[in-house]
């Protein structure tokens, strides 16, 4: 039996029966949209965030401890790099910048009449502040009695900050220092990118002579500041063998393999690296959520295989009919797969825009650009008509297996 | 039936004691004579049994045949088996003993596609209550069996359109069934009936459904089909419509009781 002449009984069918045919489609409808919004709303988070790294950071070697058991987060915050390590690391082939970074508590910072209280600061080198991250303004110099902030920070007290006003740091000893705002940014060079999910209020201060976290350096012989993370910027076409190198250094000889603890894993890992991770992690969860948005596709489902089966029942003369006039079983099967699948198309190509419109709507909710997922909208799409046709392949078998003679007989 | 003796196609009975044993069996012999002849269907030692909690016995040896360009009428009371019997001719059903032979097709070992296949291009089926598709014109009707014969859908047109101005409904063609009066609504059948040109016209009481000048006008367009050449057999219970064949097959309780002659008189 040809398609073209199964589809247009099939639209007769549906068209006899809107109501229930289009309360079908919207079962159907509902599943492709929420998987589509899902998937759309997932993939735009991750070419969000994935987009930001790679393109500040896609150089960038980042050096930190790590300690093989999850359940003491503090180790990887020990100052375990020394100056002494900081030379080493850049005396590496295809090691263009190194910039340590460290932290330095506060009691509080003080801006015209407001405090806040117990603040850190983080302690970089100027090299860490570039005319990409500036916003206004400049980085300071090292040795300078001036901080960068970003915006967060800058907009943290009554009036917004902005470059040369002055600023009050109160030091855990009770000193106070008054220092200048030079720049403002939104962010800085090598910074670890998972801290771009959390854009707190940050100050930025140069390492001399805000930074005073001191270690004895086993190789130097001599006490040292020392700093818990340092970011190299490497030459972006040799980053694998540069980070073999840094990796080979800071697991070997380093004065941080000896500061640290026998458990703690020293790691040199690149900005793809961690664009990997993050990607899976969202992957992760985004496959979970839509695996949620199946049910709603497999609660579609049912209700075409239900609406089927009603619908054999009713014609089940117009089956013994066709039978009587030639129809094959098979010919039975294939009206009823249409009809089927033709249901599930419909829902599908009515779900995959609503999905999209949701979607979008979501991504401007959560201020992230929005990206398409091709692959999901397909993939609907084909598991739509597929829907279709699986709910309908058993309603079709027991109209296939309608005896003609009891259906003539059937009012 | 007071004459004494009674023949059927298997033999000749005692009038009194029928259906039993034939007095003479005559199988041997109807099947040498009608091998030899033009025959479109025969109907060789048919039983049919159902198992309805209980085996019943809707038709028990029955053979008939039917030649070429005949116009038979089967007759008989409700429960009598001579739907059976037009079901089983038709290829709706399958004999539980015994052959049914269409246009040189054996139904009784045809498997179920095949059987699709002869309800679709060798028998015409003409229904009591018509039997329309509801949502399909009338020539999509007409049209139906065609599809599932694989004919290309503007012959398929063509070849309705031509029957149903055979019919006297050229001006019909759209309509739906719910649109058409009850004669209408058969003449459509009829026309859904011819479209494969079938070796066999089926009609199981097509006058029923209808009115008696209806009824007339139907039956008067089986004569011109039949005077065309077509192959008729008839069920009815009404004796003024097997009337019009030309001869009538007697049923009852599953067995050929008489085979009448119409312009002869009654064997």
């Amino acid at each position: 039996m040809d398609t073209g002449e199964s589809v247009r009984i099939t639209l007769r069918s549906i068209r006899a029966h809107k109501l229930r045919s289009a309360l079908t489609v919207v079962g159907v409808v509902i599943g492709i949209a929420s998987v589509i919004t899902f998937a759309t709303f997932g993939a735009s988070v991750e070419a969000e965030i994935v987009g930001d790294i790679e393109t500040s950071n896609a150089g960038n070697i980042y050096v930190f401890g790590t300690p093989s058991g999850d359940d003491d987060f503090d180790r990887t915050l020990q100052p375990v790099f020394t100056e002494y390590d900081v030379q080493q690391l850049e005396g590496i082939q295809g090691v263009q910048a190194v910039l340590p970074r460290g932290i330095v508590q506060t009691q509080s910072i003080q801006h015209g009449n407001r405090t806040l209280a117990r603040q850190q600061v983080t302690a970089t080198r100027p090299a860490s502040i570039t005319d990409g991250v500036l916003v206004e303004g400049r980085s300071f110099e090292a040795d300078e009695e001036a901080v960068v902030v970003n915006e967060r920070m800058a907009g943290s007290f009554s009036q917004n900050l902005t470059t040369g006003e002055r600023l009050t740091i109160t030091m855990p000893d009770g000193s106070e220092r008054n220092v200048t705002v030079v720049g403002v940014v939104n962010g800085t060079r090598g910074e670890v990118p998972v801290s771009e999910f959390a854009r707190q209020p940050r100050v930025y201060v140069p390492i001399d002579p805000f930074y005073d976290s001191v270690v004895e350096s086993p190789s130097a012989g001599v006490r040292q500041r020392a700093y818990p993370q340092v970011t190299l910027v490497v030459d972006p076409r040799a980053i694998p063998e540069t980070q073999s190198a840094i990796q080979a250094y800071i697991s070997g000889d380093a004065d941080a393999r000896s500061l640290s603890a026998d458990d703690t894993e020293l790691v040199a890992r690149s900005g793809n690296d961690f664009v990997e991770e993050i990607s899976d992690v969202i992957e992760r969860i985004t496959r979970f959520v839509t695996g949620i948005a199946v049910i709603a596709l497999v609660v579609g489902a049912i209700g075409i295989a239900n609406v089927m089966l009603v619908s054999v029942t009713e014609r089940t003369r117009e089956i013994g009919i066709m039978k009587a006039v030639g129809a094959r079983n098979r010919d039975v099967m294939q009206v009823f797969l249409v009809e089927a699948a033709l249901l599930g198309t419909i829902g599908s190509l009515l779900g995959v825009p609503l999905g999209l419109v949701v979607g979008y709507g979501a991504t401007r909710y959560a201020e992230v650009a929005f990206s398409l997922a091709p692959l999901w909208m397909a993939l609907a799409v084909g598991v739509g008509v597929l829907v279709g046709v699986v709910a309908g392949l058993y309603p079709a078998w027991r109209a296939a297996r309608v005896d003609p003679i009891d259906a003539l007989r059937h009012e | 039936m007071v004459s004494g003796f009674l023949l059927s196609e298997n033999g000749l009975y005692p009038a009194e004691s029928a259906p039993g044993e034939p007095l003479i069996a005559v199988q041997s012999v109807r099947r040498a004579v009608s091998e030899s002849a033009n025959t479109t269907v025969r109907v060789d030692g048919v039983s049919k049994q159902y198992d309805l909690g209980g085996t019943v016995t809707a038709l028990d040896d029955v053979s008939l045949d039917l030649s070429a360009g005949s116009y038979t009428a089967v007759m008989g009371p409700s429960g009598s088996g001579k739907s059976t019997l037009l079901n089983l001719i038709g290829g709706l059903d399958t004999p539980s003993s015994g052959r049914v032979v269409v246009n040189g097709q054996d139904v009784s070992s045809a498997s179920e596609a095949e059987r699709a296949d002869i309800r679709g291009t060798e028998v015409g089926f003409v229904f009591q209550t018509f039997n329309l598709m509801p949502r399909l014109s009338a020539v999509e009707n007409v049209a139906l069996p065609l599809v599932f014969d694989g004919w290309d859908r503007t012959r398929r047109r063509e070849r309705a359109v031509s029957l149903l101005s055979e019919v006297g409904l050229a001006d019909r063609t759209d309509h739906v069934p719910a649109e058409l009066s009850g004669g209408q609504r058969q003449r459509v059948a009829i026309a859904r009936a011819l479209s494969t040109d079938p070796a066999l016209i089926l009609a199981d009481e097509p006058t029923g459904n209808v009115d008696t000048d209806t009824g007339a006008q139907i039956l008067d367009l089986f004569d011109d089909l039949h005077a065309a050449g077509n192959t008729f057999l008839l069920v009815t219970h009404e004796r003024h419509v097997a009337e019009r064949a030309e001869r009538i097959v007697h049923v009852e309780d599953g067995h050929i009781q008489s085979v009448e002659d119409v312009s002869g008189g009654e064997h």
